[in-house]
């Protein structure tokens, strides 16, 4: 599972998030939401390791993230929003050389299911950068499932996947927690995050704006027919005529640069 | 319809460069203070070489002095010319072919010609601005020698900016033929190749003059060599035209060679631009499209080399890994060809070392003290594309690594033991060739070998660790990966390790020298030199590598 507490991340004068805390227990799957620049990327990047939290902690599997790294980072696995891999290896060498590093046993046999799972197995020993953005997304997915983590990160996880793969993706994040495994997931799609989350938390400026699960969240806005869709644009309204704003400037600079 | 204003792509380019300036400016200040100091150096001696110069009297009828500094100008500046030509190749495939932002410029309501001017300009300014740089101060302190006027110093700046046109022109219609006839997704295999084979033939070429023999010349017989060379002459080269073109300016003329430098240059670079926006509708599109893969799913055993690094746990997957991308990507393995060639070099120009006489044995120990130190500059120069950059080469997949199992200590130390083989091999093996090359006497053998390797354990670190605290994951090339802060310090700190060791040994070389009999190691004083010889190397190599394991892990 993972235990976010108060955690504080600045950037110089930037405050990025502000004191957020939020518990993914075991079996369940919480979706991260909240318009651009509120804060997930950052909270994503902070419970996997890639910067360090101002202040806070941050426990994955019962381990602290910042001070026992290596054994948290050992229960996880990620999927980033941007599918960067080596891409001057195979595929079948990429996930060999993660399944080494993590220990995982059989792991040509592992990498082949998941392989066949993605309808990749024909690319295999080809080059990474003969890959299509899907395609590299779908590698990017079996890395991070190769070890058969607790806790399964994704952010953003639809982007580049055709359809077929999209489903197959939806339909493993709701299966994978049935094991009493954790998946944290932060997406831009709605329908996405109502129709497989058990539990959402809305992030907006840096700071939580509501937490539950979407019959909390509809009690939270007042409208009890109410989709995700309508709950983030009611809890977000503020930011959303901030960004209005920014982009009238951004037409006057467009106009300045016109004349 | 609206007129887009014709410099708009340089304006996007500048405002670009302004910006990432402004977000380090520390960083560089630093670099402009390093730039200022070697533009002073090169011009004093410059003007320290033109008074010397001065001072050797004429020989015939011809103002010797005087041709002698436009041969060596015209020497200089045909070097200058073939290195542009040997780093345009891959730099004109990376802008014209390869950048990222051409998809989105060509994209633009911009005729596509206007997009390639601005690519070529980039060409022109990656391959030849440091060589520019380099001729700068050179052209300044002749003109102020000469107490040339204000015309000198626009032709001359101007026919040395022309004469790099020619070669990045060159470069860059062989990259666009490359990208219409190389095979399909080879484009960058084939001119690392091409480039690596031309530096190998220019370093080679040069060698062939064999420098050191003007050290045993005799006054007549310098004069006479100076005569010769004041009169060879490759008209047909621009080197030539260009320095026929300053030393006209010199005399306050505006030769007609510089005229035909500049229309050259200039028309040049625009039909590389013109054609460089044909061949992206053609060759550009096919070369990038026409890749047809050969499909094996076959699920292949791992090789053994591979079962045999697993031995080594995770710093055996890594050492695994990197050796596959390194053997796979041509701006990786093309670093070591350049390797191979300088030490080759580096042992021809020990080799044709001829020192005779009854003192020659002193002279050999000498030269073979001072070869400790060059041996660690090469290393030096060797580990600046070796091993600084082998964090930063992770790229934009750092994140695999960081997210992984595996803290920021083991991975620093995987890349470590990496590249640590080649280096202390090169570094060892070097001290005993040169050495035994130069049958130096027995402390001197002994110690250079143990110097060498010393040298490479610590270049290894401080490449390593440095470059694990200044990474730099959004480079295009290794090369491009130095050129900062942390490239400089690692310069800085290596040559300092140099200097150091080479005045640690001083000692025992002198007693050697003086007496070249004894072995001074056996002695105590001799025992202690090498403990903190090895007791330094151990600490030089250590902390950098903590620091750049503190840093990395702090790295956001």
């Amino acid at each position: 599972m993972i235990e976010v507490e108060n955690l504080v991340k600045t950037y110089g004068r930037i405050n990025a998030v502000k004191g957020i805390s939020f518990t993914a227990q075991k079996g369940q799957l919480l979706t991260l939401l909240g318009p651009n620049g509120a804060g997930k990327s950052t909270t994503i990047k902070s419970i996997t390791g890639l910067i360090r939290p101002t202040s806070g902690n941050i426990r994955v599997a019962g381990f602290d993230v910042v001070k026992n790294g290596v054994k948290a980072k050992g229960s996880m696995g990620y999927v980033p929003d941007r599918p960067y891999l080596y891409k001057k290896l195979t595929g079948r060498e990429l996930l060999r050389f993660l399944g080494q590093l993590r220990k995982v046993e059989n792991v040509d046999a592992k990498a082949q299911d998941w392989l066949e799972f993605f309808s990749l197995q024909d690319f295999a020993n080809e080059l990474i950068e003969s890959y299509s953005h899907g395609m590299k997304q779908k590698l990017t997915f079996i890395a991070a499932l190769l070890h058969e983590p607790q806790v399964l990160v994704i952010d953003e996880p639809m982007v580049g996947l055709d359809p077929r793969a999209a489903k197959q993706v939806r339909q493993l994040m709701k299966d994978y927690t049935q094991n009493n495994r954790t998946v944290l997931l932060t997406t831009h799609s709605m329908d996405v995050a109502e129709s497989i989350a058990d539990e959402v938390v809305l992030v907006n400026k840096g700071e939580i704006v509501a937490q539950g699960d979407l019959g909390q969240l509809q009690d939270n806005i007042g409208k009890k027919e109410a989709g995700l869709e309508t709950i983030f644009l009611e809890l977000t309204k503020d930011m959303e005529r901030e960004q209005m704003m920014n982009e009238d400037n951004y037409s006057d600079l467009g106009r300045d640069m016109a004349a | 319809m609206i007129k887009t204003h014709p410099l708009i792509l340089f304006e996007l380019a500048f405002r670009q460069f302004k910006n990432t300036i402004r977000s380090n400016p520390l960083q560089y200040i630093f670099i402009s203070l390093l730039l200022i100091v070697m533009y002073w150096g090169i011009h004093s001696a410059t003007i320290w070489g033109l008074d010397f110069l001065d001072k050797i009297p004429n020989y015939d009828a011809i103002n010797l002095v005087d041709a002698v500094i436009q041969r060596s100008l015209e020497s200089l500046l045909m070097i200058l010319m073939f290195s542009v030509a040997f780093s345009v190749l891959t730099t004109a495939v990376q802008t014209l072919y390869d950048s990222h932002d051409l998809p989105f410029l060509l994209s633009l309501p911009i005729k596509a010609n206007r997009v390639f001017y601005m690519k070529v300009s980039e060409t022109y300014t990656s391959a030849a601005m440091l060589p520019a740089f380099f001729t700068l101060p050179i052209l300044v302190a002749i003109g102020i020698h000469r107490e040339a006027g204000i015309l000198y110093y626009f032709v001359a700046i101007a026919s040395v900016l022309a004469l790099y046109a020619i070669p990045v022109a060159i470069g860059s219609l062989v990259a666009l033929v490359l990208m219409r006839f190389a095979p399909a997704g080879k484009v960058k295999e084939v001119a690392t190749g091409l480039s690596v084979i031309f530096a190998a033939a220019l370093v080679f070429g040069l060698r062939l003059l064999r420098p050191e023999q003007i050290a045993t010349m005799s006054p007549l017989e310098m004069i006479r060599f100076l005569k010769d060379f004041a009169e060879f002459k490759i008209s047909w080269m621009p080197s030539s035209w260009t320095s026929e073109a300053i030393w006209a300016a010199l005399d306050g003329r505006f030769g007609l060679g510089a005229f035909f430098l500049l229309a050259i240059s200039v028309v040049s670079l625009w039909v590389v631009a013109q054609l460089a926006a044909l061949a992206y509708s053609e060759g550009w599109i096919r070369s990038n499209d026409s890749i047809k893969v050969k499909l094996d799913p076959r699920v292949r055993p791992m090789p053994f080399w591979e079962r045999q690094l697993l031995r080594l746990h995770k710093h055996g997957h890594l050492i695994a890994k990197d050796i596959r991308l390194m053997l796979r990507d041509p701006s990786q393995w093309s670093q070591l060809l350049v390797l191979v060639a300088l030490a080759g070099v580096y042992l021809v120009s020990i080799s044709s070392i001829t020192i005779e006489g009854s003192q020659s044995q002193r002279y050999r120990d000498a030269v073979a003290t001072l070869n400790i130190a060059f041996t660690a500059f090469l290393l030096s120069g060797v580990g600046i594309r070796m091993t600084y950059p082998s964090i930063s080469l992770e790229g934009e997949g750092f994140w695999i690594l960081r997210t992984g199992p595996l803290s920021s200590r083991e991975l620093i130390l995987s890349k470590f033991w990496h590249s640590l083989p080649s280096m202390i091999i090169l570094g060892g093996g070097l001290g005993f060739l040169a050495t035994f090359l130069m049958k130096s006497s027995s402390t001197l053998s002994f110690v250079s070998p143990i110097a060498g390797l010393c040298a490479g354990m610590v270049i290894t670190g401080l490449g390593v660790g440095l470059g694990a605290a200044f990474p730099k994951f959004d480079a295009n090339s290794p090369s491009e990966i130095p050129m900062a802060a942390g490239g400089l310090l690692y310069i800085a700190f290596s040559l300092c390790f140099a200097i150091g060791m080479t005045a640690l040994i001083a000692l025992p070389a002198w007693r050697t020298i003086q007496n070249p009999n004894i072995f001074y190691w056996s002695k105590p004083q001799g025992m202690m030199i090498l403990a903190i010889l090895l007791v330094v190397s151990c600490l030089a190599t250590a902390l950098p590598l903590l620091f750049g394991s503190y840093k990395l892990s702090r790295f956001e």
